[in-house]
């Protein structure tokens, strides 16, 4: 089974990863648990639900999880697509995912996913990845490590300066 | 000005370590070019046409003694003994080694300065008018808000990886000393009707390819929600500016494309949505930031009898007075323009020893307080007026008190072709020869103010667009040719400068510059500035003269 | 007639193949008039990416029997900076570097650089 590299209670671990992609001109779906497109969300996802399998949707960079909005609380995985690691749509995606949506799902950072951005994705909220890089759970952890402090706040639990520094006047 | 505590000393400390690792990785082949390149350029390392260039940070153009000594050494040790100033207030050192950069930004980190997010698709160096704290006409410090905004952006985990890059910049007084007019996000500072005070957010403004003045979005903002309604403004950009051509990335292009009316009521609709509590700073945090900047004066008499007299002894000091010399708020005190611009040399330049004559006097007479502006000159903003004789003696001796703030010789230019690797032309010996035709003190000030700002390449980087005269460097056919532009202007009255007509030829430029002048000593009016007559007369009188042998 | 040159990594040197090489004088760089033999030497720098950043083929011109690179740009690094004639390779003077200023100074708006002619 493909692994990928999760944030549990013991931190960045490579896990098994049960889910398979099907592609929107796919006309077999394997038995298990699928990742699939908005589009092919929309059309298949109420069917594949009900079968009991767990689901979770790929995102492009240019669409906006705001249309997923309904549908969260039934998925178990929403992966964002990095179409290039420069392309920093998917920042957005994943606060809003997590922020304004409350999804308490996995976040997956797939497509040119590189250990050098571990901290931003990880204070986005993104909290599963597929590196791009061959890179190991370890690269990740110390990547993402780097600095003890941070400026403001996002969709992590790290405490911004601002109130570290009222709390100790 | 605003001190590290040790969040703020870590922060570096912890960039610094990174940046090591990372280029340990570049050099053992770990990470790609590709992949190391925006790593570098937002820790500010551009490689250009003969070397590495590092941009270091100068936030909101203000810096005291120990950073100017610190910036003067890393020169001498790392460069070639010297320094550029740039039209967005950073540093530029253009002999750099890559194996170098990351003890430059230990020994940065050392006196509380970086070179993070001075390139990159990210958030850059925050601007505030560089007079801030000194002039009277203020209705808040602006770098207040310069600093809250840089350290919410500073390494900001969702606007790292914008369609491009993102600059703001702050205003506080009703006259304009930072180009808000050019900048993705202005913010100038307004007084509310209940006398609270907020900003007008304008936005998408820019120069380059297809330069823009901004508009405005929000005709009051509280100051207390500017860091939730900039994430809002920044969210929008980071979700729909364009990402296929990096000539239409930037965020004018968003706001016009879209119109700014409904950029407005999509920045509006996102900020009704976010809890703002979560972003905006809490007053604590704020009044702890603002602590930094209070300054106390003494009380002096407004009137120093020792300035006057120097003044009437000797009129080559009270020429300068008359163009270097600012008034300050507190009675008795002045802001001294330091002019890098001495004709015939590089504008914006500063050697080494210079760096540190401006540190020495910044500590003996200015409150230890120096600060760069987007003009490229330097300034020593609290300097009382009984002082000011033995302090431009002193600037003299150095080559840094050429009488010119805001005249013909005050040019604006980008190190163009003899350094970047953008360039299409060359843009400091234009700036030169225009310069050393026009040296002489009496009629530089004859010709009163004129400011001309040259740019090598389409990005713009001298503001050429907002030049009074404003001159661009082309290609034409391998040559270096240059188009001109008349009536530009980056203050409060701003504009984007009309073609003269066909670019000229490199060696054809400072005589054109000479024939405008010309026309210009010729028709004006009534005190007229060089501005003032050409919007009055339009470009026809100046095309005439300078194309006059080509009919 | 072409030419190869790169950044290094290092430093940011502007420097020339020879041979195999990396080399800093401009002066020493090895010509190529068969562009079989350019591409391939461009092909063996850019599988160096650790020693060399953006290596490319420079267009070279003859001038007074001395050959320089066409661009003004590859001229200029081949140089230094106008603006401070002791910076840069140019500090070392020689006759390939006086005839890469001369060609540079002298040059005609007709765009064609062999009508360049020295003062």
């Amino acid at each position: 089974m493909p692994t990928y590299i999760k944030l549990t209670q013991d931190g960045l671990t490579t896990t098994e990863d049960p889910f398979t992609f099907v592609a929107d001109d796919d006309q077999y779906i394997p038995p298990g648990d699928v990742i699939l497109s908005l589009a092919r969300f929309q059309a298949d996802g109420e069917r594949l639900l009900s079968e009991g399998r767990a689901v979770g949707v790929r995102v492009t960079a240019d669409e906006t999880v705001e249309s997923l909005a309904y549908d969260l609380p039934r998925l178990s995985v929403v992966a964002l697509e990095f179409p290039k690691f420069r392309d920093g749509r998917q920042y957005s995606n994943a606060r809003l995912l997590r922020e304004r949506y409350g999804y308490e799902g996995e976040v997956r950072a797939v497509g040119d996913v590189l250990r050098e951005q571990a901290q931003f994705m990880l204070r986005c909220g993104i909290d599963a990845f597929e590196p791009a890089d061959g890179s190991t759970p370890e690269a990740w952890a110390h990547a993402a490590g780097r600095f003890r402090h941070v400026y403001q706040r996002a969709a992590d639990e790290r405490v911004p300066a601002f109130v570290l520094r009222a709390e100790r006047q | 000005m605003y001190r590290y505590d040790t969040i703020d000393k870590e922060f570096v400390a912890d960039r610094a370590n990174e940046f090591r690792e990372q280029v340990g990785r570049r050099l053992a082949g770990e990470i790609t070019e590709e992949q190391f390149k925006p790593i570098r350029l937002m820790n500010g390392l551009y490689l250009q046409l003969h070397a590495y260039m590092l941009r270091i940070s100068i936030p909101y153009g203000t810096l005291n003694a120990a950073k100017l000594r610190k910036l003067a050494w890393i020169a001498k040790t790392y460069d070639r003994g010297y320094g550029h100033f740039t039209t967005r207030t950073n540093l530029q050192l253009h002999w750099i080694k890559l194996r170098d950069a990351p003890d430059i930004l230990e020994h940065l980190a050392e006196v509380e300065m970086h070179a993070m997010q001075t390139s990159g698709n990210c958030i850059r160096n925050i601007t505030a008018d560089p007079y801030a704290g000194a002039t009277s006409d203020e209705l808040d410090d602006p770098r207040v808000w310069s600093e809250a905004i840089r350290q919410w952006a500073t390494l900001h985990p969702e606007f790292s990886f914008l369609p491009r890059k993102f600059k703001i910049a702050v205003s506080a007084s009703a006259k304009d000393r930072t180009a808000t007019r050019i900048y993705d996000i202005g913010l100038a500072m307004r007084r509310g009707r209940n006398g609270e005070l907020g900003f007008e957010v304008m936005v998408g403004g820019g120069l380059g390819r297809t330069p823009y003045l901004s508009h405005t979005i929000r005709e009051f903002l509280p100051t207390r929600h500017l860091l939730s309604y900039l994430e809002a403004i920044l969210r929008v950009y980071n979700r729909h500016g364009r990402r296929d051509n990096p000539w239409k990335a930037r965020i004018k292009i968003l706001v016009n494309q879209l119109g700014a009316e409904e950029f407005a009521r999509q920045v509006e609709e996102e900020w009704a949505k976010s809890d703002h509590e979560l972003v905006d700073l809490p007053d604590v945090e704020l009044a702890r930031i603002r602590g930094h900047f209070a300054k106390s004066f003494e009380t002096l008499p407004a009137r120093s009898e020792a300035f006057e007299a120097a003044k009437a002894a000797d009129p080559e000091f009270a020429r300068w007075t008359r163009h270097n010399l600012h008034p300050h708020k507190a009675p008795g005190y002045a802001i001294v323009d330091v002019s890098l611009k001495t004709p015939g040399l590089t504008p914006g330049d500063a050697s080494s020893e210079q760096m540190e004559l401006v540190a020495d006097l910044a500590e003996r007479y200015s409150l230890d307080e120096a600060r760069v502006n987007y003009q490229q000159n330097l300034i020593l903003p609290h300097v009382k007026l009984e002082d000011v004789p033995t302090v431009w003696r002193e600037l003299k001796a150095a080559g840094l008190a050429t009488p010119n703030i805001d005249l013909v010789t005050d040019i604006i230019a980008c190190p163009g072709l003899d350094y970047c690797t953008l360039a299409n032309a060359r843009a400091i010996p234009i700036a030169q020869q225009i310069a050393e035709r026009f040296a002489d003190d009496e009629k530089a000030e004859e010709i009163g103010e004129l400011k001309i700002k040259i740019s090598g390449c389409i990005n713009a980087c001298g503001h050429h667009h907002v030049g009074h005269i404003g001159i661009l460097g082309v290609d034409k056919k391998g040559e270096e040719f240059y188009q001109v532009t008349l009536g530009g202007s980056g203050a409060e009255d701003a504009a984007l400068g009309a073609i003269l007509g066909p670019a000229l030829p490199y060696e054809k430029v400072a005589e054109a510059v000479e024939q405008l002048v010309e026309v210009y000593l010729r028709e004006r009016k009534d005190g007229e500035r060089f501005l003032d007559t050409f919007r009055r007369t339009g470009v026809a009188p100046f095309k005439e003269a300078v194309y006059a042998d080509v009919h | 007639m072409k030419g190869l040159t790169a950044n290094r990594l290092i430093d940011g040197e502007v420097v020339f193949w020879n041979a195999g090489e990396w080399i800093e004088r401009f002066a020493d760089i090895e010509m190529f008039d068969d562009a079989a033999a350019a591409e391939a030497a461009e092909a063996h720098a850019k599988a160096q990416p650790t020693v060399v950043v953006d290596p490319y083929l420079m267009d070279l011109v003859e001038i007074d029997g001395v050959w320089i690179p066409v661009a003004y740009r590859d001229r200029l690094r081949a140089l230094g900076p106008t603006n401070h004639l002791q910076h840069g390779k140019q500090a070392e003077g020689g006759k390939v570097v006086e005839t890469l200023q001369h060609a540079h100074t002298a040059a005609r708006s007709t765009g064609r650089i062999n009508l360049i002619k020295r003062k």
